[in-house]
């Protein structure tokens, strides 16, 4: 029996619970590689991949070309010919070039060659507004979720971002890692050689009895902040932070919702097919009907003017204002 | 007089880390000097001091993380002036900080 290496906690920011989950990846595995723009000497738009190009050379973290239909083809190829590459998109927005290697030929490799490749790709991407307008603040994850044969993950901690990052990386399919522009100031303790965090695994960060809320990424803390709005309304909030939006986690989303009985979801991107319709839906699947809401963007473009793009997203006061009126019974909720 | 010297706003931060203090406590400083470089998630803060005086202690040491307006040492205009248990009551001393 071998003893498992030791657990240490370690703050650290956003940025660097992925640099360090990759190093800690491409040491154990030479298959691993980096391709994005800036991934190399500048070491990642957001410094994600701090010290790796010093590490690991210019032949494992290679700086590409501003062409991410070519950046996701090579990858996606690279993956099926043995390799494991991370493909870094600085904006999801611009994943949109990348989606026929991805969805065409990385997902379906697998069934398309009875099991005899697979393409153990990871498209690491940048969701969510911070003043950068309309092609560079989209949060598009749901519309991955549909995709046989693609997993889709979003952290919201430094936590979650190093343990999801590590399965993402040991993972025999295309993976889509998104994190939040939003979440890079974020620093949090990380348990350094724990481990991994699995796919479809939710987490409830704040337990309570009067509604559920789930949610993903950057708007798990607003949904936490919003909770404690609620609380002092006497409304007892459960937050679940989706971590995983494919596979979901439908045990502990049921489990919460069959005991709170209402339901509030909650995303960044658009409701209309969004992360928050499929989950209301599968809900109402395994426990019939129940009272819930929908909250996410209004379905507009997201301005680079800062007062109509805090227009346009959820806050903790809109999330709040839709939960209380899931408190009350028979009402006609509506969405926005 | 005592001040105390904090983490300076810096946008969309909410915490930094104390990446290296170039000075020591008890050590007389003068206006402008670097007494403390700061670490963003993106960005290197340095702090300068806004005043002469005597750096008295350092509250948050290198390596460790400290929140926003949340003090990171005492400075005195005289060199013996008695230093409080409370930091957090002291007046805040402007600091020039510039962000590489």
């Amino acid at each position: 029996m071998s003893s498992k290496p030791a657990v240490a906690m370690k703050k650290m920011f956003f940025r660097e619970a992925i640099a360090l989950a990759v190093r800690e990846e491409m040491r154990a595995n030479p298959d691993i590689l980096i391709l994005g723009q800036d991934v190399g000497p500048f070491g990642g738009s957001y410094r994600e991949f701090d010290g790796l190009f010093e590490e690991f050379g210019a032949q494992r973290v290679r700086d590409m070309p501003v062409a991410e239909a070519a950046m996701v083809g090579v990858g996606v190829g690279a993956a099926a010919a043995g390799l494991r590459p991370i493909v870094s998109i600085t904006y999801m927005d611009f994943m949109m070039l990348g989606f026929d290697p991805l969805i065409n030929y990385g997902a379906k490799l697998r069934y398309k060659t009875g099991g005899q490749l697979t393409a153990p790709v990871v498209v690491k991407t940048t969701a969510g507004a911070k003043g950068q307008g309309v092609a560079h603040s989209q949060c598009i994850e749901a519309w991955l979720m549909s995709v046989p044969g693609l997993r889709v993950v979003a952290a919201a901690t430094p936590a979650d971002a190093y343990g999801l990052m590590k399965t993402a990386l040991r993972s025999d399919g295309p993976v889509v890692y998104v994190d939040h522009k939003r979440l890079f100031p974020v620093a949090g303790e990380v348990p350094v050689g724990g481990d991994a965090v699995p796919f479809g695994s939710a987490k409830i960060c704040r337990p309570g009895s009067d509604l559920t809320i789930t949610t993903h990424s950057f708007m798990v803390r607003t949904a936490l902040e919003a909770a404690k709005l609620l609380e002092k309304d006497g409304v007892s909030a459960e937050v679940i932070d989706l971590r995983s939006l494919a596979p979901l986690d439908m045990k502990t989303i049921v489990e919460s919702v069959g005991r709170t009985g209402r339901l509030l979801t909650l995303e960044e991107g658009q409701i209309t097919t969004g992360v928050g319709a499929e989950v209301v839906t599968r809900v109402i699947e395994h426990l019939g009907p129940v009272q819930f809401t929908r909250v996410g963007a209004l379905p507009a473009p997201i301005s680079s003017n800062r007062i109509l793009e805090a227009a346009c997203l959820p806050d903790a006061n809109r999330v709040a204002a839709a939960a209380r009126l899931l408190q009350s019974p028979k009402k006609l909720v509506s969405s926005y | 007089m005592l001040y105390k010297i904090s983490v300076p706003q810096v946008a969309d931060v909410e915490e930094i880390r104390v990446l290296e203090w170039h000075r020591e406590a008890g050590e007389a400083v003068e206006k402008g000097d670097l007494l403390v470089e700061l670490e963003t998630h993106k960005a290197i803060v340095e702090v300068r001091a806004g005043q002469k005086g005597y750096l008295r202690k350092i509250l948050a040491e290198s390596g460790n993380w400290q929140a926003i307006g949340l003090p990171l040492a005492v400075l005195s205009e005289g060199e013996n002036d008695p230093v409080p248990e409370d930091a957090q009551a002291l007046t805040d001393l402007p600091v020039d900080f510039e962000i590489t």
